[in-house]
């Protein structure tokens, strides 16, 4: 009796030990009054969908000295200076109708451009575009619009209408890629059921499409020509299999041109995301592509022949991006992904490559058209290489809180040669943010990051809010 | 009264009573503001749009979209049963994220969103204990233990309390796969809303760096239907905010 007692005693004495210990955890609690009252507290309404921010970025670049095959002029600038207005709007003109807008309006300076000169002002007309809903939830879109296909996080294979749409990107990472870039000129319609979507677009020919090097004196140009040079359609559905699965599917046509892909993502477990992306169709390999391209907008003069070539021949090829996301508990996210381009350069490509341009001049006819063709796959954002691996890590509150680190290795899987990127934002308070990004490339002389003009860059940015 | 309703009820039944305190069944529309503190001081506000609706399997679908900070205003965020997507306007492009992605940031999304605990976590009820709500008033309240039941469960474990009689949830302590305290989540401010009496406020500590903390409040709660269509990828980019 005597030891039961002391047993619930002892019981009641550590419940009330835990409870204690329960209310420390009070002691936590902000003293503060939350903001329910808050005057400036955005309304839902007020705020919609709508971005403003000014950003300041100075880029310091340092050139490669010892390139095997030398990059004609331009080259990189050493220094380049960009104040930017960036706006996105979204404005409602009825219940069911809104228009939008999306762009940026750059000052530019750079040590070879000179001041004052028309090249110091340009605006990049991202999006403007009108939208209505005429039945529930069908839609039509009419203007240039920004669409964007796929699952994955370095390379999307469907992500068609990437090609020649980024112009001076401050950045190499995939996500600020398919943020910096231009729409096309298009008709959409869309309709969302109740467990899948079907869209169609068609995007018509408006102007010859522009050679691919960059216009510095673009002004106020909206650029068609790298957005509307052919007439491109687009159909793609999505439908959920079930709570797991909701694969899309896509069917382009560009030019003469029939593409096919695919994506889908699968959860596994808490942590992990796996995507598989894929597209294919009949086209010729990057290399006759490229030169095809530059006769076609006159880049190429006429009468000087491919001094290299994948076969000339068209067949089907395939381009593949199959990976998986992890995140840990302490805000790292993890991201490795497998990276294939059939189109690419295969090694014996690049061993012609370089044995075509090592020891020639920059004013080579030769050399410009070898250089010529990886300006072209890169302006399509399509990848070089054959294989890629791709690994990104993202750590949100990194040491401190608001800091967030992230950083990219893009690998050539054929020679080992890297694109690297480590960046750090600091959001200081809820309206600036400063930040500051390095970038490199690594590998041998005879590699593909190896051999670019661009040996290290870093960047610093200021951007406010409003 | 209240131990013989505590014999009444099981610890499924009183954690499912306490959703229906925190949770409408009917869809509905809230506005969400967030306030982040450090060491006490704010830091930094949040405000959310946020659409729920419950599904034949009790289980919630949420959408909601950023208003502010103006960085992040226009971003959406959906979460139905296993599949998160985030989409960025400025991309106009939707990337998944797993389970434990809603879950980084300090103002996680994850926390804030409307859960039915029944229906992701297996209860076991350990005992009766009084203990102070965030008011600092003494609360005898039933403390349960929730196991994760299914792959929707955020967290592998929760401690939960739960005010006898009442069925109103005063406090919660959410643990990782590891067993490492993750959060602890104080229910607070109880006023009508939706419908019944709700709690309007949860201030949620990070267990990990006790010096962060983030009170979030339900400003404006309403009932609206919320058509199954707006809980999919394709819907992402056309949800209007009206």
């Amino acid at each position: 009796m005597r030891l039961a007692a002391c047993w619930l005693a002892t019981l009641a004495l550590a419940g009330a030990a835990a409870a204690a210990d329960e209310n420390n955890d009070l002691d936590l609690i902000p003293k503060s009054e939350a903001p329910t009252s808050r005057e400036e507290a955005a309304s839902p309404t007020s705020r919609g969908n709508q971005r403003l921010f000014i950003e300041n970025a100075l880029t310091l670049t340092t050139p490669r000295n010892d390139l095997l095959v030398p990059s004609p002029p331009p080259l990189p600038p050493s220094w380049d200076e960009r104040l930017f207005a960036d706006a996105r709007f979204e404005y409602p003109l009825a219940p069911n109708a809104s228009i939008t807008y999306s762009g940026r309006l750059n000052l530019v300076l750079q040590d070879d451009l000179g001041f004052p000169n028309r090249g110091n002002v340009n605006h990049d007309l991202r999006e403007i575009y009108a939208s209505v809903e005429p039945a529930r939830r069908v839609y039509l879109d009419a203007g240039r619009i920004n669409v964007k296909s796929g699952v994955a996080y370095g390379f999307n294979p469907t992500d068609y209408f990437k090609a020649f749409a980024v112009i001076d990107p401050l950045s190499a990472d995939p996500s600020v890629l398919r943020e910096d870039r231009l729409g096309t000129l298009m008709a959409r319609t869309q309709r969302v059921g109740e467990t899948g979507s079907i869209s169609a677009l068609y995007a018509p020919k408006v102007t010859d499409p522009s050679p691919v090097a960059e216009d510095p004196y673009r002004g106020f140009n909206p650029l068609f020509g790298r957005t509307n040079g052919t007439n491109r359609w687009l159909v793609k559905a999505s439908q959920r299999l079930n709570e797991e699965l909701s694969p899309e599917a896509l069917v382009y046509h560009e030019g003469s041109h029939w593409h096919f892909g695919t994506n889908v993502t699968t959860s596994v477990g808490q942590s992990v995301v796996a995507y598989l992306e894929w597209s294919g169709g009949r086209r010729l390999g990057i290399i006759d592509e490229a030169l095809a391209f530059g006769r076609e907008t006159g880049t190429i003069p006429p009468l000087v022949p491919d001094v290299i070539t994948q076969g000339g021949e068209e067949h089907f090829q395939s381009q593949v991006a199959v990976g998986a996301s992890y995140t840990t508990e302490n805000k790292i996210t993890f991201n490795l992904e497998y990276q294939y381009n059939q189109a690419g350069f295969s090694r014996s490509d690049w061993d012609r490559w370089f044995a075509l341009g090592q020891g020639r001049p920059d004013s080579s006819p030769i050399v410009r058209e070898l250089w010529y063709i990886r300006s072209y796959a890169a302006d399509r954002q399509e990848p070089l290489q054959r294989h890629g691996i791709f690994l990104r890590a993202d750590w949100v509150d990194f040491l401190v809180p608001k800091l967030e680190l992230t950083g990219f290795v893009l690998m050539d899987a054929q020679n080992g040669s890297t694109l690297m990127q480590l960046e750090a934002d600091y959001a200081r308070t809820d309206l600036w943010t400063f930040g500051v990004l390095a970038g490199g490339t690594t590998g041998g002389r005879r590699s593909n990051f190896g051999s670019l003009p661009r040996a290290n860059s870093i960047l610093f940015k200021v951007m406010r809010y409003f | 009264m209240y131990a013989a309703s505590a014999l009444a009820q099981s610890a499924q039944e009183i954690v499912a009573a306490a959703d229906k305190v925190r949770n409408a069944e009917q869809s509905s529309r809230s506005t969400l503001v967030l306030t982040e503190y450090v060491s006490g001081q704010e830091r930094s506000h949040s405000t959310f749009v946020l659409f729920s609706k419950e599904d034949s399997a009790g289980n919630f679908r949420n959408l909601l979209q950023y208003v502010e900070p103006p960085r992040d205003a226009g971003k959406r965020v959906l979460l139905d049963g296993r599949s998160y997507w985030f989409f960025d306007p400025a991309s106009q492009s939707s990337v998944r994220i797993s389970a434990q992605q809603r879950l980084v940031g300090q103002a996680a999304i994850g926390d804030v969103l409307t859960v039915n605990l029944a229906v992701d976590y297996s209860a076991t009820l350990l005992g009766t204990e009084s203990i102070d709500d965030a008011a600092r008033q003494k609360r005898t309240c039933w403390h349960l233990e929730l196991k994760a039941a299914t792959e929707t469960a955020v967290y592998n474990r929760v401690e939960y309390w739960v005010e006898q009689g009442t069925f109103r949830p005063v406090k919660g302590k959410f643990y990782s796969d590891s067993g490492r305290l993750l959060k602890i989540i104080y229910y607070r401010n109880y006023m009508e809303r939706l419908g019944a009496v709700r709690p309007a406020e949860s201030v949620i500590i990070d267990a990990v760096d006790s010096t962060l903390a983030t009170i979030a409040v339900f400003n404006e709660s309403r009932f609206q239907d919320v058509p199954d269509a707006w809980f999919q990828r394709d819907y992402l980019p056309r949800l209007q905010i009206r």
